[in-house]
C-alpha cells in the first residue's frame, strides 16, 4: 500500500487555487494546442522491440509501482463481448488518457475501474483489477469503498438538484470524514478551492447546484468527487459537452491534480489527450490497441491503426 | 446526376398541399376547444344543480315559541340540573310533549306537529346551559319540522301551508343557517339530521387508509424498482399489481368482509376495517404511480451518488425517492380521492348501517360521507332529498380541502431546493 507520496487532505492544507490570470488567459488563447511540459519521469531504456497488440514497450515505466494494474480485462454485454483482454497501468503522479473511436470499450473499461459497471445487470467483468495490490474484482471487496477511493466524473454534469454547499458535503458526510460541522465547511471550502470554483460561488453556496453553468457545474462534481479523498480520479469524457473556455478551465484543474491524485481520463479530443496526458492508451474495437507515452503516440506511433486514427482517418 | 424532377416549392400542387396541412391544423383546434367546452359545460351543469339543490340544506326555518315551563307537565327540578348527569336527565323529560302543548296553545290545534327532534335538540341543550329557564316563561327559536320547513321553502305540502301563512303573518318564522346540519349525526327525522358523524368516520377511515397504503405502497415501489431482480417472479407481482388496480371495488368488500370481519373478527362497521379495506383498493394505485415516478428520476443522479460511495439505500433514500416523491405524492391524492369517493366496499363490511352518534375513534361504528348519501338518497321522507343533495357538497369541499393539501405537500416537496 503505497500511500506515503499521497498528502491527505485536511482543511488546513494550503490549496493551489487557479488564479484569475489563468482563467484570463484560457480565455484569451482558446483552445490550447500547446503541448504541457511533461512532468520529470525515470528515464526507463526505451528498447524498440517488436509487441504483439495491446501490450506495453518494453521497458516502460520499468520498476515504478502502479496505483491500478488491469491485467487481461474482457467485459460481456450479454453475449456481446465489449472489452478484449485490455491490460493497462494507472499510476499515481500522471495522466492516462484513454482514446479511441465511439464504442470501442474506453468508457466501459473505465468504469470498471470502480466496478460501476455492477449497475448493469448483463455485465460481466473477467480478468484482474488491482488497486494496490488488492483484486477490486473479487466479490469480496467492498464496493461502497473502492468507489470513495476510486472516484469519478461523469461525462454530462451531474449535479445533485440541491445546494453548491450540500453537493460537496454528501460525500464526506455519507463517509462519516468529519466530526463537526466547522470541519465539513472546511473541507468544502478546501475542495472546491482545489477544483477552482470557490471564488465563483462562495457567496452562494446555498443556491442550487443545478443553476450553476455547465461548466461550472462539471467543476462542481469534480470538487464533490475529490471532497472524498479518493486516490484515483475517473473522468468520463468530462469536456464533451462544455464549450472551449469551460473545457480549458476542467484542463488546467486535471494539471492542478496531478500528482495529488492518479487520474485517468477518456477523451474524444485527441488534442486534449495531448494536452493533458503523459500516458495513452487508444482502444479500437473492445482491443487496447498501443499504450505508451503521450508524446510517443501521437508522434511515432508504432501500430498503424494509431497512425490512422489520430491523423482522422477513421473514428 | 438525379434523375428526379427537382423540388418546386412555390407549385400550385406544393401550395395547395400546405394549405390542407393547416386545414387539418385547424380543424384539429377547433374539435380540442369543443371538447373542452363541453367538459365545462357538463361541470358547470353538475355543480349548478347541486348547488342549487343542496344549498337549501344548510338553511332551515326557524319558529318562535312561548313556553311557560310552570303550566306543562315537566316534572324538572332546576337543582338537579347542576349536576353533571344533566343531559341525561333532561332527556328522561317529555320535552316533546311540553312542545307540542306550548305550540298548540300558542298557534292552534294544526300547529301540534309544528316542531320535531331538531326542536327538541335544541330545547334540550337551552335547559342544561341554563336550568333557571324551567321556573318561569320563555320564548324560544326553535327549527321547524321537516314538513312545514319544506313548505316555507316553497316545495309543496299543502296541509301544512295555512300554518306557514299563520306564521308569516304572525313574524314568528324565520330563516337560519343550520347549523345542525354540520354538528348533528344521521337521525330519523330529516330537521334533525347532520353530516358530523358521516364526516368523523370519513375522516378516520380515510386516516387508516393512508397510514396502511402510503407507506406500503411506497416502499413495494422502492423495493421492486430499486432492489428486486428482474425474473419471472417481479414480472408476475408486475401483473398482479397492475390487475389489483383494475378490480371492481366491490370485490375488495367482498374480500374485506371475509378476511377482517370473518376471519379476524374485527369490529364491523368500524372506521378500521372501512381504511383496511380501502387501503388494499389504494395500495396498487399507489405502488404503479410510485414505480413511474422512481423510473424518471435520472440515472445521472444514482450514477453521481454511487459513484462517490454511496450504499444503494443512501442512494435510494438520499436522491431518488426525495426526487421522485412529487409524484408519488400525486398517485396517493388519485388513489385517496378515489377511496374517499368508494362506496360498494364498504356497504359489505356493515357501515350502512344506522349510526346516530358520531364515532369517537377508529374502532366505533360509524358511516362515512359517500354511504350517508346513499342512504339518504334512498329515504321516504321528501326532507331528505336537499339533505342528500347538501351532503354531496360538503363531500365536494372535502374533497377539495384534501387535494388542496396534497397540492400544498407536493409544491412544497418540489421546491426542496
Amino acid at each position: 500500500m503505497d500511500m506515503k507520496q499521497k498528502m491527505p487532505i485536511t482543511p488546513t492544507t494550503p490549496v493551489p487555487t487557479p488564479s484569475v490570470a489563468i482563467a484570463a488567459e484560457a480565455h484569451a488563447r482558446g483552445p490550447s494546442t500547446t503541448e504541457p511540459p511533461l512532468p520529470a519521469e525515470s528515464e526507463a531504456p526505451s528498447v524498440a522491440v517488436e509487441v504483439p497488440a495491446a501490450t506495453f514497450p518494453e521497458g516502460l515505466d520499468a520498476g515504478r509501482e502502479a496505483k491500478m494494474c488491469a491485467d487481461r480485462v474482457s467485459v460481456f454485454y450479454g453475449e456481446k463481448q465489449a472489452l478484449k483482454d485490455v491490460s493497462i497501468r494507472i499510476y499515481d503522479d500522471r495522466v492516462t488518457a484513454f482514446i479511441g473511436p465511439s464504442g470501442c470499450g474506453k468508457s466501459t473499461f473505465l468504469r470498471c475501474l470502480n466496478r460501476m459497471n455492477d449497475t448493469i445487470p448483463s455485465a460481466r467483468v473477467e480478468g484482474r483489477i488491482e488497486l494496490d495490490g488488492e483484486d477490486i474484482t473479487s466479490p469480496d471487496m467492498d464496493v461502497v469503498q473502492l468507489r470513495a477511493r476510486v472516484g469519478m466524473v461523469f461525462q454530462k454534469p451531474n449535479p445533485f438538484p440541491k445546494s453548491i454547499f450540500e453537493n460537496v458535503a454528501y460525500g464526506p458526510r455519507i463517509h462519516g470524514l468529519s466530526s463537526s460541522k466547522s470541519e465539513l465547511e472546511g473541507i468544502v471550502e478546501s475542495s472546491l478551492k482545489r477544483a477552482g470554483l470557490w471564488d465563483e460561488v462562495k457567496d452562494r453556496l446555498q443556491e442550487s447546484g443545478t443553476a450553476l453553468s455547465g461548466g461550472q457545474q462539471q467543476r462542481l462534481c469534480i470538487a464533490r468527487a475529490i471532497a472524498v479523498e479518493p486516490e484515483v480520479i475517473l473522468m468520463d469524457e468530462p469536456c464533451s459537452a462544455l464549450d472551449p473556455i469551460a473545457t480549458a478551465k476542467i484542463e488546467e484543474l486535471i494539471h492542478e491534480l496531478r500528482g495529488r491524485y492518479a487520474i485517468a481520463i477518456v477523451t474524444h479530443n485527441m488534442q486534449q489527450a495531448a494536452r493533458v496526458s503523459q500516458r495513452t492508451a487508444f482502444f479500437h474495437l473492445g482491443e487496447l490497441v498501443e499504450y505508451g507515452k503521450t508524446s510517443e503516440i501521437f508522434t511515432n506511433p508504432r501500430e498503424q491503426r494509431t497512425q490512422d486514427y489520430i491523423t482522422g482517418r477513421y473514428g | 446526376m438525379s434523375s428526379v424532377a427537382p423540388t418546386r416549392w412555390t407549385d400550385e400542387s406544393m401550395r395547395k398541399r400546405l394549405r390542407r396541412r393547416y386545414a387539418f391544423e385547424g380543424w384539429f383546434r377547433g374539435l380540442g376547444l369543443a371538447a373542452i367546452g363541453l367538459s365545462v359545460l357538463f361541470l358547470a351543469f353538475l355543480l349548478v344543480t347541486m348547488a342549487a339543490k343542496g344549498l337549501g340544506g344548510f338553511v332551515h326555518y326557524e319558529a318562535r315559541l312561548p313556553i311557560d315551563f310552570v303550566k306543562s307537565d315537566l316534572f324538572l327540578d332546576p337543582a338537579t340540573l347542576r349536576g353533571p348527569d344533566a343531559t341525561q336527565t333532561v332527556a328522561g323529560a317529555d320535552l316533546e310533549g311540553a312542545i307540542s302543548k306550548a305550540s298548540v296553545s300558542a298557534y292552534g290545534p294544526t300547529a301540534a306537529q309544528l316542531f320535531g327532534d331538531a326542536a327538541v335538540a335544541r330545547l334540550s341543550r337551552a335547559i342544561v346551559a341554563n336550568p333557571d329557564l324551567l321556573t318561569g316563561q320563555t320564548t324560544l327559536w326553535l327549527p321547524v319540522a321537516s314538513k312545514v320547513d319544506i313548505t316555507a321553502k316553497d316545495k309543496g305540502d299543502a296541509n301544512s301551508e295555512a300554518l306557514v301563512q299563520e306564521l308569516r303573518q304572525r313574524h314568528a318564522l324565520r330563516r337560519n343557517f343550520n347549523s345542525q346540519f354540520l354538528t348533528a349525526s344521521d337521525s330519523t327525522d330529516p330537521s334533525a339530521a347532520g353530516v358530523w358523524g358521516a364526516l368523523k368516520g370519513t375522516f378516520f377511515t380515510i386516516l387508516v387508509t393512508i397510514l396502511l397504503a402510503f407507506p406500503i405502497g411506497v416502499l413495494a415501489a422502492v423495493y421492486l424498482e430499486e432492489f428486486a431482480p428482474r425474473n419471472r417472479w417481479t414480472d408476475a407481482i408486475e401483473v398482479s399489481i397492475n390487475n389489483l388496480a383494475a378490480v371492481p371495488s366491490i370485490i375488495f368488500g367482498l374480500l374485506g368482509l371475509a378476511v377482517f370481519l370473518n376471519s379476524m373478527n374485527l369490529p364491523r362497521s368500524a372506521p378500521l376495517v372501512g381504511g383496511m379495506t380501502l387501503a388494499l383498493m389504494t395500495m396498487p394505485v399507489i405502488v404503479i404511480a410510485g414505480r413511474n415516478a422512481i423510473k424518471t428520476v435520472p440515472p445521472s443522479i444514482r450514477d453521481a451518488a454511487l459513484g462517490i460511495g454511496a450504499s444503494k439505500m443512501q442512494v435510494t433514500f438520499h436522491h431518488v425517492l426525495p426526487l421522485a416523491l412529487p409524484g408519488i405524492l400525486t398517485g396517493t391524492i388519485i388513489g385517496t380521492a378515489r377511496a374517499l369517493g368508494e362506496t360498494a366496499p364498504l356497504l359489505m363490511i356493515g357501515m350502512r348501517a344506522f349510526v346516530a352518534a358520531p364515532p369517537g375513534g377508529i374502532s366505533d361504528p360509524a358511516t362515512v360521507l359517500p354511504v350517508q348519501i346513499f342512504l339518504w338518497s334512498d329515504e321516504v321522507d321528501r326532507g331528505f332529498v336537499e339533505k342528500t343533495s347538501a351532503a354531496i357538497i360538503v363531500l365536494l369541499l372535502f374533497m377539495l380541502l384534501m387535494n388542496g393539501l396534497a397540492i400544498y405537500l407536493r409544491n412544497r416537496f418540489e421546491r426542496r431546493w
